[in-house]
C-alpha cells in the first residue's frame, strides 16, 4: 500500500516537473472538461441535475442540427451583430484613450471628468438603448441605418468608458522617477507623452480591451432587443423564446457564445503579437 | 522562450480554426445575398397625391413603401405580415416600442395598436394619452379579413387529463366572471385597478370596455352570447395565417405546424362540461393558478371579478393570478408546471406545440381580433 501510494506520487511528481505534460495539461483539461460537459448533456444527466427538460435545454445534436441547417440566417445575424459590435468598439475606444490623454495632461480635473464617464458606463444598456433610439430617429430616413447608428452609440458610450479610466491609469502610473528624469532632462510635455506615456499605457489597453471585447458584444445583443429594425443575434434569441423555440434559440445563444470566444481569441493573439516587448 | 512559442502555436491553431469557420460560412451567404435586394422592387408603387381620401389599401402601399409600417414583432406581427401579403406586399415592418412615440412623430406612419390598449392611448387625452381624439384613422384586421384569434386559456393535455373536473370548474368560475365583466365594464375596470394595476384607472376603464366589445363580438361584427365558445371557422382562419406567416426554423417543429390541425391544439368538453354544471364540482386540485399574458390589467379583468366576487371559491378552488408582462413565455410556464393554467394567443400556442410542447385551449375568451393599424390622414393625402 505503501508502496502504491510512493510510485504514484513520484509519477504525480514527474509530471509536474515535465513542462510538456504541464502545457499539454493546460490544454487537455478543459478540453476533457468541455467533451465530459457536453457528455451529460447529451446524456440528459444534466437535465436531472437542474431538473429541466430536453424542451427548455436542447440537446446538443439538434441545436447542432438546427445550426447547420439555418446557417445563412445566422451568418446574416451574425454580421449585423459583429459590425455593430466592431464599430463600436473602435470608435469608444478611440473616444475613450482621447480622453483618457486629455485627461492626463489636466490631472486634477481630468480625474473628476473620469469619473463622470464611469457613471455614464453604469447606466444599464436597457435602459440607455430605448433614449438612443428616440434620439437617432433624425438620422436617417432608412430604419437599419438610424437603428444601427443608436446601437454603435451604445456600445461606443460602454467601451470608450472603459478604455478611458484604463488608459488613463496607463498614462499616468509611470515607472518609479520616470517622470523625475524627463524632467530633468526637461522634456516638454509633448515629449513626455510620446516618449513615456503612451508605451507605458500599451499593457492598460490590453486590460481595457479584454473587458470590453466580450462586453461589446453582449451590449450589442441587448441593444438589439430594443431596436428599431430587425436584426441581430440578439433580437432571434428574444423572437424565438418569445414563441417557445428553445432549440432555435439556442442556436443563437451559441453563435454568441462563439463570438464572444472567438472575438477574445483574435484579441490575445493581437495582445501577445504587440506585447511581445513588455514581457 | 519555449512557453511563448507552444503558446503562439496553441493560439494561432484556435485563430486557423476560427478563421476556417468563418471562411466556411461566408461562402454560403452570398449566395443568398440576392434575396434581401427584393425589398427595394416594392419603392416603385409608391402613391402619387391625390385629392379625395385614399383607400385602405392605398394607404397600407403608401406606408410599405415608405417602410413605415409598425409592430412590436414578438409573436403579435403575423397579421400585419398577412394584411401585406394581401396586398402584394414585401413583408417588413418596423419594430415598434411599447409606447406610441413612433407614431406621434410620424417615423412610423401605419401602427400597430390594440383596440383596448394602445388606441385608447393615442385617442384619448388623459394621462398618458396623445389626445388625438376621432381625426386619426383606422384599419381594423377584422374587416380586412386576416384576424387571428388572441386572448383564451389553456393548459397542458396532461394536467387536463388528470384534473378534469378542476378544469371545469375553473372555466365555469371564469366565464362567470368574464359574464359580470362585460356587463359591468366600469366596476370590472375598478376591480382590476385594486388588483395592481400597470395603468391609470381612467385607462383601465376605456379598456375594460374595449375588451367587453372583443369578448361579444365576433369577426363579422355579430354578437356572441356564448362566452367562451371556440368558433371554428375563426380558428381555423388563425391556424391557417400562423402556418403560413409563423417561420420557424427549427425543421421538425416547421413540420409539425404544418400538419397541425385544429384537434392538436384545442378540447371543446371541458367547456361543454362547465355550461353543462350546475356549479357544483367535485375538485382534484383545490390550488390552481393562471399565468397572464401581460401586466394586471382589465385586459384579464374576467378573472379578477371572478376572484374578487368569490366565484372561484364558490366551486371549490383557491386561485392565484400570476401577471405576466416583460418576456415572460406563458406557455412555457404553463408546460413547465410552474402555473396550471395560462392566458395565450392561438398562434403562441400553435408554435409551441409545433416545438415540443403539450398544450391545449380549454376556452377561447377573445372572439375577434383586437389588432387594428392606426394612421394619421394628414400623412396620406
Amino acid at each position: 500500500m505503501a508502496q502504491k501510494l510512493k510510485r504514484k506520487k513520484s509519477l504525480y511528481q514527474r509530471g509536474k516537473e515535465n513542462k510538456k505534460v504541464q502545457a499539454a495539461l493546460t490544454v487537455l483539461l478543459p478540453v476533457l472538461f468541455g467533451i465530459l460537459v457536453i457528455a451529460l448533456w447529451q446524456g440528459q444527466s444534466l437535465h436531472k441535475m437542474f431538473h429541466t427538460d430536453t424542451y427548455t435545454l436542447p440537446l446538443p445534436t439538434k441545436i447542432g442540427s438546427i445550426f447547420m441547417d439555418n446557417r445563412d440566417k445566422i451568418w446574416e445575424n451574425t454580421v449585423a451583430t459583429v459590425s455593430v459590435a466592431f464599430i463600436g468598439l473602435m470608435l469608444g475606444s478611440l473616444l475613450g484613450y482621447a480622453v483618457a490623454i486629455l485627461a492626463s495632461f489636466f490631472p486634477k480635473m481630468g480625474k473628476g471628468g473620469l469619473s463622470i464617464i464611469g457613471a455614464f458606463a453604469s447606466v444599464p444598456v436597457v435602459a440607455m438603448a430605448p433614449v438612443l433610439n428616440n434620439w437617432t430617429k433624425d438620422i436617417s430616413n432608412e430604419a437599419s441605418v438610424r437603428s444601427m447608428v443608436a446601437k454603435i452609440i451604445v456600445v461606443m458610450l460602454v467601451s470608450a468608458a472603459n478604455m478611458s479610466l484604463n488608459a488613463y491609469r496607463g498614462l499616468t502610473e509611470l515607472k518609479p522617477y520616470a517622470e523625475d528624469l524627463m524632467a530633468t532632462y526637461a522634456a516638454k510635455k509633448r515629449v513626455i507623452l510620446v516618449k513615456l506615456r503612451l508605451p507605458n499605457s500599451v499593457p492598460y489597453i490590453f486590460i481595457a480591451l479584454k473587458v470590453a471585447v466580450p462586453a461589446s458584444i453582449m451590449t450589442t445583443i441587448v441593444s438589439e432587443y430594443f431596436a428599431e429594425y430587425i436584426t441581430g443575434v440578439g433580437r432571434q434569441i428574444r423572437e424565438n423564446i418569445v414563441l417557445a423555440q428553445y432549440s432555435t434559440a439556442w442556436a443563437y445563444i451559441v453563435t454568441a457564445c462563439l463570438l464572444g470566444v472567438i472575438s477574445y481569441v483574435i484579441l490575445m493573439i493581437v495582445q501577445s503579437i504587440l506585447l511581445r516587448k513588455h514581457q | 522562450m519555449k512557453k511563448r512559442k507552444m503558446k503562439l502555436i496553441s493560439l494561432l491553431c484556435a485563430a486557423a480554426m476560427a478563421m476556417s469557420m468563418f471562411t466556411g460560412c461566408g461562402d454560403s451567404s452570398q449566395k443568398t445575398d440576392s434575396g434581401s435586394s427584393t425589398k427595394e422592387a416594392g419603392s416603385e408603387t409608391k402613391d402619387t397625391a391625390t385629392e379625395t381620401a385614399m383607400s385602405n389599401e392605398e394607404i397600407i402601399k403608401a406606408a410599405a413603401a415608405d417602410g413605415k409600417v409598425g409592430n412590436w414583432g414578438l409573436g403579435n406581427e403575423y397579421e400585419v405580415l398577412a394584411l401585406l401579403a394581401k396586398y402584394d406586399l414585401p413583408t417588413e415592418y418596423l419594430s415598434q416600442d411599447f409606447t406610441m412615440d413612433g407614431f406621434d412623430d410620424d417615423s412610423i406612419t401605419l401602427a400597430s395598436a390594440m383596440t383596448y390598449n394602445e388606441l385608447g392611448l393615442v385617442q384619448n387625452d388623459y394621462d398618458g394619452g396623445y389626445g388625438y381624439g376621432d381625426s386619426i384613422g383606422i384599419i381594423d384586421m377584422n374587416d380586412e379579413g386576416v384576424a387571428m384569434l388572441e386572448d383564451n386559456i389553456f393548459c397542458t393535455k396532461q394536467f387536463a387529463a388528470e384534473n378534469p373536473n378542476t378544469v371545469a370548474a375553473f372555466l365555469y368560475a371564469s366565464l362567470k366572471g368574464w359574464e359580470y365583466a362585460v356587463e359591468n365594464p366600469e366596476e370590472a375596470a375598478e376591480i382590476c385597478y385594486e388588483y395592481g394595476s400597470s395603468v391609470s384607472a381612467d385607462h383601465q376603464a376605456y379598456m375594460a370596455k374595449e375588451v367587453a366589445k372583443l369578448v361579444t363580438t365576433d369577426m363579422n361584427g355579430n354578437t356572441v352570447n356564448d362566452i367562451g365558445t371556440m368558433d371554428e371557422t375563426a380558428m381555423e382562419q388563425t391556424l391557417e395565417i400562423a402556418k403560413k406567416y409563423v417561420t420557424l426554423d427549427d425543421a421538425d417543429a416547421n413540420t409539425a405546424l404544418q400538419a397541425m390541425t385544429l384537434d392538436d391544439i384545442r378540447d371543446t368538453s371541458f367547456l361543454e362540461n362547465a355550461k353543462a354544471s350546475d356549479g357544483a364540482f367535485d375538485v382534484e386540485k383545490p390550488e390552481v393558478s393562471i399565468q397572464l399574458k401581460w401586466l394586471p390589467q382589465a385586459q384579464f379583468m374576467g378573472y379578477y371579478v371572478a376572484l374578487d366576487k368569490g366565484y372561484y371559491e364558490e366551486v371549490g378552488l383557491t386561485v392565484n393570478i400570476v401577471s405576466g408582462g416583460g418576456d415572460i413565455a406563458e406557455t412555457t410556464a404553463v408546460n413547465n408546471g410552474t402555473v396550471d393554467f395560462g392566458v395565450t394567443w392561438v398562434t403562441n400556442l400553435a408554435s409551441a406545440n409545433a416545438g415540443g410542447m403539450d398544450l391545449v385551449e380549454i376556452a377561447q375568451i377573445y372572439q375577434r381580433s383586437g389588432l387594428v393599424l392606426v394612421y394619421k390622414p394628414e400623412n396620406f393625402q
